[in-house]
């Protein structure tokens, strides 16, 4: 009996993960780039996350990537589960040395709400390094967001990303 | 005529109807009149004085089986008249025991018509024995008796069965002869100088602490002290199980905190990342919580322990080895309501 009369030790934990956003310094809702820093070797396919963390209903985006076109090459774009429903995302890209043009759109139907909100993945961006060194990933001033009702959902920041190939 | 032939028939039945009705009355009243007594006699300890502990039993016990030999009384066992031992230690007070008083409790105790109290003394190579003989049912002593006999086993043994002789009343056999082995008398009397090993007494105090600490209301059960002994052993149980819930509790919610935890420190998918969050901080809440519980019933439960033992140690029964012997006592006077602490150093 008496072992039992102790006191154990008290729950202490630290959110410290880096890829948790609450630790990105970002200003909700906001946009960001997961992994936001990736390292590869030359010839190396990678993949990047754009990210959305809290962000209000939408039901369409227009997500403007600015990348490095001479370090690496977008390969695909493959939509996230923010705009995937119970229909996958109607998925339109356009990619221009450099400006990756990402247009995303709800697919409701009578069941399923017509926009989404949250933290989730909106896209997946497939790169091919093609050259050593640094490459930056920006969203750029085209980024937009709209809801069901075709009005503009705002965005407060906007995070970077970073590419090294070694 | 006939009435008077008849008459001294009728005088004669008359007669011996009033010797019957004498007879059966006198009989009956005799069974409420006499004083009479068991005959069940307590052989106390002796205590030795200039001789060894052993001898001392031995010779004892050598005078329990001298009078038991001669059928008079009921001897009781060695046992049975030591068991007093177990809750009233008294282990060299029976010389103390030398008053009518002293010795009627302990044979009401050991459930005897009489007690023999006495003590063994050697003093310039002779055997001193004196002995009481005290009748429980009358409250009285009834015999007092001494021998004394050159320090020679023969001599003391057959000195016992003598005085075994004189305590049961009869008269002693001219014949009277030892009929017994006498070379365990020389033997105990020199054991003394034999070094043994010999494990130190643990005073009754000292045990019942021993007890209650290692299972509360023990010791107070061990010194007949029923109700605080239960008391303190469902005090500490509620509170055992008490901490045992909150243990369990404790137990559950922070396997779950650790499992989430783990989770989070090791993810990569900030969505995941942020849903695990808010269930850490509700797993360590309720862990925490529960730990806290169970410091509370620590910091109530070590304090009626530790009261705990201090009850057990007052309430146990006092040995003479720890009283006035010993350099440190406590007990509780019932008269003055208060708990005495005592010092005592050995002069000797």
């Amino acid at each position: 009996m008496g072992g039992l009369y102790f006191s154990c030790t008290d729950a202490d934990y630290t959110f410290n993960n880096k890829y948790d956003p609450v630790n990105m310094n970002l200003d909700p809702p906001a946009l960001f780039f997961h992994p936001y820093e990736v390292n590869a070797s030359v010839g190396q396919q990678i993949s990047v996350e754009l990210y959305g963390y809290k962000l209000n209903p939408a039901a369409a985006a227009q997500l403007d990537i600015r990348y490095d076109w001479g370090s690496v090459k977008v390969d695909s774009v493959v939509a996230g589960p923010f705009f995937v429903g119970n229909n996958d995302a109607v998925e339109i890209i356009v990619d221009e040395q450099g400006v990756l043009d990402v247009f995303l759109y709800y697919l409701p139907d009578m069941e399923s709400n017509e926009s989404d909100e949250g933290t989730w993945s909106l896209a997946t961006v497939y790169f091919t390094t093609l050259s050593m060194g640094e490459s930056e990933l920006l969203y750029g001033p085209n980024t937009q967001f709209r809801d069901a009702q075709n009005d503009t959902v705002h965005i407060n920041d906007y995070a970077t990303g970073i590419i090294n190939v070694e | 005529m006939k009435q008077n032939r008849n008459q001294p028939a009728t005088s004669i039945l008359l007669f011996l109807f009033i010797i019957i009705g004498q007879i059966s009355f006198l009989s009956g009243t005799n069974r409420v009149i006499t004083l009479q007594s068991g005959n069940k006699l307590a052989v106390l300890p002796f205590e030795g004085r200039g001789i060894s502990a052993p001898l001392t039993a031995h010779v004892t016990e050598e005078f329990r089986k001298a009078v038991r030999s001669l059928n008079i009384y009921q001897v009781q066992d060695k046992d049975i008249t030591e068991r007093l031992e177990i809750f009233t230690p008294k282990s060299k007070t029976y010389w103390n025991c030398w008053s009518v008083g002293c010795a009627i409790d302990r044979g009401r105790q050991l459930n005897a018509n009489y007690v023999i109290a006495g003590n063994v003394e050697e003093k310039n190579d002779t055997y001193l024995i004196n002995g009481r003989l005290f009748s429980i049912d009358l409250e009285t002593l009834v015999n007092d008796f001494s021998l004394s006999s050159f320090n020679d086993a023969d001599s003391l043994l057959l000195e016992l069965k003598k005085m075994a002789y004189t305590i049961s009343g009869l008269p002693i056999p001219d014949t009277l002869g030892l009929g017994s082995d006498t070379t365990r008398v020389n033997e105990l009397a020199t054991d003394d100088s034999t070094p043994k090993l010999k494990l130190p007494k643990i005073p009754s105090k000292i045990k019942a602490l021993l007890m209650s600490t290692a299972l509360p209301g023990s010791g107070q059960l061990w010194s007949k002290k029923k109700y605080q002994g239960w008391g303190f052993m469902s005090m500490e149980a509620t509170l055992g199980f008490a901490a045992l819930i909150s243990y369990y509790q404790y137990d559950q919610k922070w396997e779950n905190f650790q499992e989430n935890y783990d989770v989070y420190l090791n993810g990569t998918d900030p969505h995941n990342l942020l849903e695990y969050r808010p269930q850490i901080v509700q797993y360590a809440k309720e862990s925490n919580q529960y730990n806290s519980y169970m410091k509370q019933i620590k910091n109530v439960a070590i304090p009626i322990w530790i009261i705990n033992m201090v009850h057990a140690y007052v309430v146990a029964p006092n040995d003479d080895f720890f009283d006035g012997e010993f350099f440190f006592d406590i007990e509780y006077d019932q008269k003055i309501n208060q708990v005495k602490t005592g010092l005592s150093i050995p002069l000797e």
